[in-house]
């Protein structure tokens, strides 16, 4: 299509775009990154109050944004949240990614399923998965794991909520497992 | 009041009836998977492969799940055993055994009563894939026998009045045709009564468009979902029986003429032979409708095919029957 | 939705199930044959790949990508290369992108065959099932004297492909997509004109545009909606500006406005076959030569990411169903990245599929299911034995060894034994 046209103006589509972000919501952090193929990515960490502000405005700006994928991890003593979203704005496809932390001993974060309700869905994966918990989420059932996998139990954490190695029972693959359970 | 004639006589036939036509359905369906493998551009299984069938499901384990009660163990006997009723009034080549005045209505009765019958026995499995998949077949059931039963019920007549001893019998056919009045407006009404027989058909052997409620198991796992072993080894034999019998019944109204005539043979080889030339009509008409068919389309959805059966098979009914019956009336 | 009336019936809809290729459990409301309600409930092929791959160095989670799935593992292979290498900063020589395009858009026919075939199926239709399949051993050929597999053929790697193409290979393919270029006009004959086609496909299951953009339809489902995003153009991937490569939307097929139902999925993908026949051609023209690796062997490769990855990456490709995404976070100095994520294109269109399946009739559902192209070999496997009271966890040697057992009983001459002997790797 319009490649040839997109391309000269790639570099100040995305830079303005970042700009202008920064001057909607200065406490968060905002930075464009660009791979070596000349993909270039909009990466914001954002507080947890100012969450829920920032996607509606994101959302404001196309209201047919994408949101592709919330990547639940546990950072050390924080348990992050990030969102990818694909944005059309000035004619040019954006990739921005919004990255949100909480505390450990405070795991919770705001519900966007009302502004993209797909995001319920990997909400309810991060709370099963990761154990952070949305507040308002309509929907707070189990999506992968069975019913009666056990409380409290959260297999994607590195610490000692994680899965233990006794739960794990495999034919004996003797990788980067120390003992796991001998069969 | 003879027994011998009387009852052994007829006892006798019905078994070697039912034992030819379990054979001939049996193989029929062997030779239609393999011609529409070959349509397929595939192989396809060897030509006696129903019959490995029989024998394998016959020994495998049945299974009965604990939601069912007593009919559906006795439904898929009590089908079989309609069935093999049913022989005794289809008209295969030779005036049925046991042909009396009227009894087409109890051939239409007895033909509703196997699918009853299967249905009645899909409910009680308990399942509910199988409620949904009798309720398909109820509705199809209701959808087509009303236009076939018209059509046979002005053909009987009008053969009536052309003179016959029983009439209203399923021996009649081969005492006179349809084709045999001669009128072109019976001839129009005619090949349209064809037409309505060979949807009909295509229905009642459930091939094809009307592939819905038996077997299906893409869709919500059809009445047979439940039913495993030995009970499964007789439904498939009733399915195959039930098509024999609905393509006899077309062969017989439209294609009747026999040719034992040309061999000058009289009683029991005259049938013999008969029953042999008919098995060979019913499978060419057969591979029309259900090889055919089957390999070229697709099915439908169960409201349009009710709104295909209704709306052009029994109107047609409806049109052919007029043509026919009008040139007595009027 | 309405006040639940008395009548209204609830039918599970798996995991088990003929019409269906993976386990997932649909609980449908049904209100006679009519679909009132779909509640998803997946999970039944859980694996634990994350898990395992919290415990894995890059390397071995490429390995454990490509297996995640059958059909799609050059997509996931590919995408998480894709992320390694933005989060690495490694630049990928071009005859190796070249290679990469046509091992993807080959696999992408591959995907898009069975999936018409599989479309066939669920319509009684044999006979196009048959015919398309047949259709798809002659891709499946090609890809084994690429490759090496007929599925799984494991051509990428961090910093480039594994294998080249020479000029053996290269007419090979040539040859195949000059089959393909006869055969695909009888396929979109079948598929567009066709009565049973059309009354079946027609306004089932309709997706309309703002459901398919509230729940992130993605891949033909999205695009058969009128959504007109293609993550290899939206992304700029590779070498594919320089290929050509657009959206396919259903107008370009069969003519109309999508109506965002089963025949307009269909449509695209028939679309999309065409448009990576021509890809082929241009990437076999266009190839340059030099080298296909920037590192020459995997323990070189391991070495060098422990220190060259530093931060996030994100890799974004059009597998045959969708957008795929992965994400990788790595640390400088270990070689074992703390998060890898994968976003199956499945996931999203499920619940798309979910909303749009409402009022339909039951026999269309798994037709609808089977339009989005359901790929969930994403998740993990649990299995779990409910034995008088007692749960067990079975496994992989208790079910060798239930099965074995089970054959035993049936045919006691059988012999052979696929018990695993000594102890360590069983595969």
């Amino acid at each position: 299509m319009e490649e040839q046209g997109k391309l000269n103006v790639t570099e100040d589509v995305t830079e303005a775009f970042a700009q202008e972000l920064l001057n909607e919501f200065p406490s968060a952090s905002v930075e464009v990154r660009e791979n070596k193929l000349g993909r270039k990515r909009v990466w914001i960490r954002v507080d947890r109050k100012e969450y829920k502000a920032l996607m509606r405005h994101l959302r404001s700006l196309d209201p047919e944004a994408h949101y592709s994928i919330g990547i639940e991890q546990d950072m050390g003593d924080h348990l992050g949240f990030t969102s990818h979203l694909l944005l059309t704005w000035r004619g040019e496809a954006l990739s921005v990614l919004v990255e949100v932390k909480a505390p450990k001993d405070d795991p919770r974060i705001d519900d966007i399923s009302e502004i993209f309700p797909i995001a319920l869905q990997f909400e309810r994966e991060g709370m099963e998965m990761v154990g952070i918990d949305f507040e308002g989420a309509p929907d707070k059932r189990r999506l992968f794991l069975p019913e009666d996998f056990p409380e409290g139990i959260y297999p994607l954490r590195l610490d000692d909520k994680g899965v233990s190695e006794d739960m794990v029972k495999n034919a004996g693959h003797p990788y980067y497992l120390k003992g796991g359970s001998k069969r | 009041m003879n027994v011998v004639s009387e009852f052994v006589y007829p006892v006798a036939g019905l078994i070697g009836l039912y034992a030819f036509v379990s054979f001939a359905s049996l193989l029929w369906e062997g030779i239609d998977r393999k011609l529409v493998a070959r349509m397929q551009r595939r192989v396809g299984p060897p030509l006696i492969q129903p019959f490995y069938d029989f024998l394998k499901m016959a020994s495998k384990e049945t299974i009965i799940p604990n939601t069912a009660n007593f009919m559906f163990r006795a439904s898929p006997v009590l089908a079989l055993a309609t069935a093999i009723a049913l022989l005794a009034y289809t008209p295969m080549g030779f005036s049925p055994i046991l042909a009396k005045k009227g009894d087409v209505i109890v051939f239409i009765y007895l033909l509703a009563l196997i699918s009853f019958f299967k249905i009645v026995g899909a409910i009680s499995s308990g399942s509910p894939y199988a409620k949904i998949g009798a309720a398909r077949e109820a509705t199809l059931m209701v959808s087509r026998e009303p236009a076939m039963m018209l059509a046979l019920f002005t053909i009987m007549w009008r053969l009536g009045k052309l003179g016959i001893s029983k009439p209203f019998s399923m021996g009649v056919f081969y005492v006179h045709n349809i084709w045999q009045v001669g009128t072109p407006m019976s001839m129009v009404g005619a090949v349209i009564l064809l037409y309505v027989f060979i949807v009909w058909l295509a229905s009642e052997i459930e091939a094809g468009y009307f592939n819905i409620p038996d077997a299906e198991e893409e869709i919500a796992e059809g009445l047979l979902v439940e039913y495993s072993g030995r009970y499964l080894a007789l439904l498939k034999l009733t399915k195959s029986l039930k098509t024999y019998i609905s393509a006899s019944l077309v062969v017989a109204i439209f294609f009747p003429w026999g040719i034992a005539g040309y061999f000058g043979l009289a009683g029991l080889s005259a049938d013999v032979v008969n029953l042999l030339f008919h098995t060979l009509k019913v499978f060419i008409l057969l591979f029309a409708v259900m090889s055919v068919f089957r390999a070229s389309t697709g099915r439908l959805q169960i409201t349009k095919a009710v709104n295909f059966l209704w709306k052009n098979v029994f109107v047609a009914a409806l049109v052919g029957s007029l043509l026919i019956a009008m040139e007595v009336i009027a | 939705m309405t006040e639940k009336v008395e009548y209204w019936v609830k039918i599970p809809f798996g995991p088990i199930h003929p019409g269906l290729e993976e386990p997932e459990k649909f609980i449908l409301t049904l209100d006679g044959e009519r679909i009132i309600n779909v509640d998803v409930k997946l999970g039944y092929n859980l694996r634990g790949i994350q898990w395992i791959g919290l415990r894995r160095n890059y390397v071995q989670i490429m390995y454990l990508a490509e297996r995640m799935c059958g059909i799609c593992s050059f997509s996931h292979n590919h995408t998480y290369t894709r992320a390694v290498e933005e989060a690495a900063g490694i630049e990928v020589p071009e005859r190796a992108e070249y290679i990469r395009v046509i091992v993807g858009e080959l696999e992408r026919i591959h995907s898009h065959l069975l999936n018409l075939g599989v479309l066939a199926h669920d319509i009684g239709y044999d006979t196009v099932l048959h015919l398309t399949w047949l259709a798809r051993e002659k891709v499946m050929d090609t890809l084994e004297a690429v490759s090496g597999n007929r599925v799984n053929y494991s051509m990428v790697t961090i910093g480039g492909v594994r294998r080249d193409i020479d000029e053996k290979r290269k007419r090979i393919i040539l040859d195949a997509m000059k089959y393909y270029r006869e055969v695909l006009p009888q396929m979109e004959d079948f598929f567009l004109q066709d009565p049973t086609i059309e009354a079946r496909f027609r306004d089932v299951a309709v997706i309309n545009r703002r459901v398919a953009v509230e729940q992130g339809a993605v891949g033909p489902t999205g695009r058969g909606s009128g959504l007109k995003d293609d993550a290899r153009w939206s992304e700029r991937l590779g070498v594919y500006p320089d290929l050509g490569i657009k959206p396919v939307m259903p107008q370009d097929v069969t003519g109309e406005r999508p109506h965002g139902d089963v025949f307009d999925r269909a449509a695209v993908r028939i679309g999309e076959i065409k448009q990576s026949i021509e890809l082929i051609e241009h990437a076999l023209d266009q190839m340059p030569d030099g080298k296909i690796k920037v590192f020459a062997k995997d323990n070189i490769l391991v070495a060098k990411l422990r220190n060259l990855v530093d931060g996030e990456g994100i890799g974004r490709y059009e597998a045959p169903r969708g957008e795929l995404v992965h994400y990788v976070r790595g640390k400088k100095g270990s070689d074992k990245p703390p998060r890898w994520k994968p976003r199956e294109p499945t996931f999203p269109n499920l619940f798309a599929v979910a909303k749009g399946v409402i009022g339909d009739q039951l026999a269309d559902f798994v037709v609808a299911v089977a339009s989005i192209d359901p790929c969930l070999s994403c998740t993990d496997r649990v299995a779990v034995m409910e034995d008088r009271g007692r749960k067990r966890v079975l496994t992989e040697r208790d079910l060798i060894k239930a099965s074995i057992k089970k054959t035993r009983e049936i045919n006691p001459d059988i012999r052979g034994d696929p018990t695993p002997v000594g102890l360590g790797c069983s595969r």
